[in-house]
């Protein structure tokens, strides 16, 4: 007497054919399938930090993909490996992609290598994003430090497309250097079509530099700042954003109209491999963007 | 729930009979310590005879069968500038026989992780589906404290599931794979007597623990007690040598890397398991460490452990089996740590 | 080479020996189905091993072997002053390896003991890094083909090779080995670097730490088990020593 055990096989489930939209996570998903995505362009902002202005190749899969501000995409070079990077570009454009990339490791540095032309795989995308239509009808404090505008950025290209939406916007932005502050050649852009509020600062001048110099809350003593009508997003090393974040809890503004986006190291980008676990807490899927009062209760975030 | 009874004899033709189609897994004697106790390790069964139905307990749990240690994601074909991915999900079909309770509670743990959770783990759920489980019950061991956090019995995540019961097992059937085992290798009906037998077996296990672990108040201890003594203590010991990690029947953290073949054609993406006790775990490119020392590492796996988990899914990660209290050489285990943690509340 | 729209440059690399047994040399020509593919990554200028050839102008230098003699410390020199990368290899290189069991005898002994009447240069046995800077440490003894097919890889691409920082223990687990510290052999897996996919224990031997200690070793953790494990003092110095992987730290016992 014997008994074979019936096989079930996945690898002939429908999801296996169809194209994994990975903002339906209850799904079951070929989580590992990349989008092959098309470099249009690789534009270098420093020596350090490059732009790359991705398209999904697969009409069908670029059609699909839909984001929002904070959210983050796993970029992929096979055999090299996957790293979590923020989408920095308007999340209403359906054609391309917009990440920031700084070099410092493997996958980067080899990232950093490609031109135009050269393909990328893509997943995602992942994570938390800042509550934009929460924040209808208020003033909107935009606060980065360093590379925090890469995250920022695209919460800059919402609120430019839903402008009437919100009343005072304010980018509050800082750099060790002058060299250092990326996007600079859009802030005239920012402020004069999207109707933004812009001051930046730096920690060290160069002689060219004519604006303020020290640490970015200093920056405060411009803005007139109402707590009970306006909404912050802040990005940057967490020092920065513990500073920044402080004060303005002191200037009376609820912890919880402070959004911050957490950056750790990350293999899945799903909660599972538990690279960026803190407790019960996921920065891939509870975050990155979480509200300060969240990041007070996170053991070891900041 | 059905229940059966199943002869040894029957139970001997029925694992034989799977033997015949399918690949059999269980609890076979592999080495001998120091002591002269054998050591036990499940591994393919070739011949009745090689399980071990009074084995005491793996080395290393079962869970590798589900989350293999090392697995490949998927692989490419490289091209000049382009690449063709393939992914595919292993689906063998096999037996494991005698894994314990706690064991399978692990499993219904991970579920809740790989299944239930958002993103669904495709390779995980492969093998979970094609895994025909039957468990066995058996007498606690010393250090067992499965009891202490409600993992010494199961009620669903196994195909059938054996209580001793004398000349016979009495079975559970937890699904209709199991049911057809049982029925196509001489199920019995329960009798009355086997129902009497069963409930002496059943006592007879609940009075034979021996230790007990308070974990009342531990996911609270966890946060007030974040900056304890007790950690160092332990961390100071603590090799991050992720042993624990790697026979814990839960311990599911894992790293991807991928490499490419000599010649630049091939390149794979490979998930392995991992542990939160090694020292790069958090650590980012630019080798910031998040956590740069061994009794932070360790810390947060007890936090993982006993407080992340409890907060996402009401219970423990931890099932009581004290593997990792076997393997760490340095003497950390639940048990202790935990005593020590409720100690110094007391203090 | 292109991978992925990127250029590869194509190294020149150099093999050279000096104290050891030429086993990791061998490593280097071994697992002869990849040799084609690892010619087409690197152009080999010189290597005793297979090939006259000594065309010089390299880029990448492997140097195996401890460094013993007046006369290797000039090559060594020269060879340092040529590469533009230069990779210890093996455990002699990295470490002074089983050659350091010498030092343990006061030299002219050492030399009459082997040679006899027969006159030899011989001096300290020095690890490559004790004599110039080492730009790599390949571990292993000896070296793993597969670990060094990887190396090469990464350097073609132009990336930080990142060895294993944690122990031996997690690659022993993951072949769910039982411990053999658990069947009374003495083995220093836990403060050894990774990467050999614990052969030694795997084959009931034990660690000997060949591949040199894994990053921030517990070393009074383990010295205090192995007291425990009723190991003596002199095993476990005789061990921690043999392959000099630990010289250095204030914790291990040293040999009398």
């Amino acid at each position: 007497m014997t008994l074979k055990i019936p096989r079930y096989d996945i690898n002939r489930e429908p999801f296996m054919t169809q194209t994994p939209d990975f903002n339906r996570k209850s799904q079951l998903l070929q989580t590992e399938r990349t989008y092959k995505a098309r470099i249009n362009a690789a534009i270098q902002l420093t020596p350090e930090e490059k732009l790359f202005q991705i398209q999904i190749l697969d009409p069908k899969e670029r059609a699909q993909f839909s984001c929002l501000p904070g959210q983050f995409v796993m970029v992929e070079l096979p055999g090299c490996g996957e790293i979590a990077i923020s989408i920095s570009g308007s999340c209403s454009n359906h054609e391309f992609i917009e990440i920031c990339i700084r070099k410092v490791g493997k996958v980067t540095g080899m990232i950093h290598r490609l031109e135009a032309g050269a393909m990328v795989g893509i997943r995602g995308p992942f994570g938390t994003h800042f509550p934009m239509r929460e924040m209808n009808g208020s003033n909107v404090l935009l606060i980065a430090g360093g590379l925090g505008i890469v995250p920022l950025r695209s919460s800059i290209y919402w609120v430019n497309e839903h402008r009437p939406d919100y009343k005072d916007v304010t980018i509050l932005y800082g750099a060790r250097t002058p060299k250092l502050l990326l996007f600079d050649y859009q802030y005239e852009e920012w402020r004069k079509v999207f109707n933004l509020t812009m001051h930046t600062i730096v920690e060290e001048p160069d002689e060219n530099w004519t604006g303020p110099v020290g640490l970015i809350t200093q920056l405060f003593d411009q803005v007139p700042i109402d707590p009970d009508d306006t909404f912050a997003i802040v990005c940057g090393p967490p020092v920065m954003f513990k500073f920044v974040c402080d004060h303005l809890s002191a200037l009376g503004l609820p912890m919880q109209r402070m959004f911050v986006s957490l950056e750790r190291r990350m293999h899945c980008g799903m909660g599972k491999c538990c690279r960026c676990n803190v407790g019960s807490t996921f920065t891939c899927l509870d975050g990155p963007v979480f509200d300060y009062w969240s990041v007070m209760n996170l053991q070891e975030a900041i | 729930m059905l229940y059966k009874t199943i002869t040894k004899e029957n139970f001997r033709r029925m694992i034989e009979g799977l033997m015949e189609d399918n690949d059999v897994f269980g609890p076979k004697w592999r080495d001998r310590d120091k002591n002269g106790d054998k050591v036990y390790r499940f591994l393919k069964l070739n011949d009745f005879d090689e399980l071990q139905m009074d084995y005491t307990r793996t080395y290393s749990s079962p869970k590798n069968f589900f989350i293999p240690f090392k697995e490949t994601l998927s692989t490419y074909d490289l091209a000049e500038t382009e690449w063709d991915q393939q992914i595919r999900y292993t689906v063998h079909p096999r037996v494991i026989v005698g894994m314990r309770a706690c064991d399978i509670n692990a499993l219904r743990k991970l579920d809740e992780v790989m299944v239930k959770s958002a993103f669904p783990n495709p390779y995980y759920f492969a093998r979970r589906r094609n895994t025909v489980i039957i468990g066995l019950d058996h007498e606690p061991l010393e250090d067992c404290f499965c009891r202490s956090v409600n993992a010494d019995v199961v009620f669903k995540g196994f195909d059938l599931f054996l209580t001793d019961i004398g000349a016979k097992y009495f079975v559970a059937i937890g699904s209709d794979t199991g049911y057809r085992i049982v029925d196509r290798f001489g199920g019995e009906e329960v009798s009355e007597a086997d129902q009497d037998a069963f409930k002496s077996m059943k006592k007879r296990i609940e009075s034979k623990f021996k230790t007990q672990v308070d974990v009342t108040i531990v996911p609270e201890l966890m946060d007030l007690e974040f900056e304890s003594e007790v950690w160092e203590r332990w961390g100071d010991k603590c090799m991050s040598c992720g042993s624990c990690a790697m026979v814990c029947p839960t311990c599911y953290c894992y790293g991807v890397e991928e490499d490419v073949d000599l010649s630049f054609t091939h390149a794979a993406k490979q998930r392995f398991l991992y542990s939160c006790n090694l020292i790069d775990f958090a650590m980012v490119a630019g080798d910031h460490n998040f956590r740069p020392e061994p009794h932070i590492r360790l810390k947060y796996r007890y936090y993982h452990q006993f407080r992340g988990f409890v907060e996402a899914f009401n219970q423990s990660l931890c099932v009581g089996c004290n593997r990792c209290g076997v393997a760490c050489l340095a003497g950390i285990s639940p048990k202790a740590v935990i005593d020590d943690l409720n100690e110094t509340e007391q203090r | 080479m292109k991978y992925l729209g990127i250029e590869l440059p194509k190294p020149k690399v150099a093999v050279f020996g000096f104290t050891g047994c030429e086993g990791c040399q061998l490593q280097l020509a071994n697992n002869e189905q990849n040799l084609k593919d690892l010619f087409e990554l690197v152009e080999v200028v010189d290597f005793r091993l297979i090939s006259s050839d000594k065309l010089g102008g390299y880029d990448i230098a492997f140097v195996e072997g401890s460094i013993t003699t007046d006369s290797d410390v000039e090559a060594l020199k020269a060879i340092r002053a040529q590469a533009k990368l230069l990779v210890a290899t093996g455990a002699c290189a990295c470490l002074g390896g089983v050659n350091n069991l010498r030092e343990r005898f006061p030299l002219p002994d050492a030399v009459a003991e082997v040679y006899g009447e027969h006159k030899i240069e011989s001096g300290q046995v020095r690890r490559v890094a004790d004599v110039v800077p080492a730009d790599i440490e390949l571990p292993g003894c000896p070296i793993s083909k597969l670990e060094f097919e990887w190396l090469v890889r990464q350097l073609v691409m132009g990336v930080e090779p990142q060895f294993p920082r944690y122990p031996v223990c997690v690659e022993c687990k993951q072949r769910i080995n039982t411990c053999v510290m658990d069947m009374g052999i003495l083995c220093l897996g836990p403060i050894t670097r990774a990467g050999c996919n614990a052969v030694c224990p795997r084959n009931r031997a034990g660690c000997w730490g060949c591949r040199g200690p894994s990053e921030e070793a517990n070393y009074e953790s383990l010295v205090e088990i192995l007291r425990e494990h009723g190991f003596s003092e002199a095993h476990i110095a005789e061990r921690v020593s043999f392959f000099n992987a630990f010289s250095g730290n204030q914790v291990l016992p040293v040999l009398e």
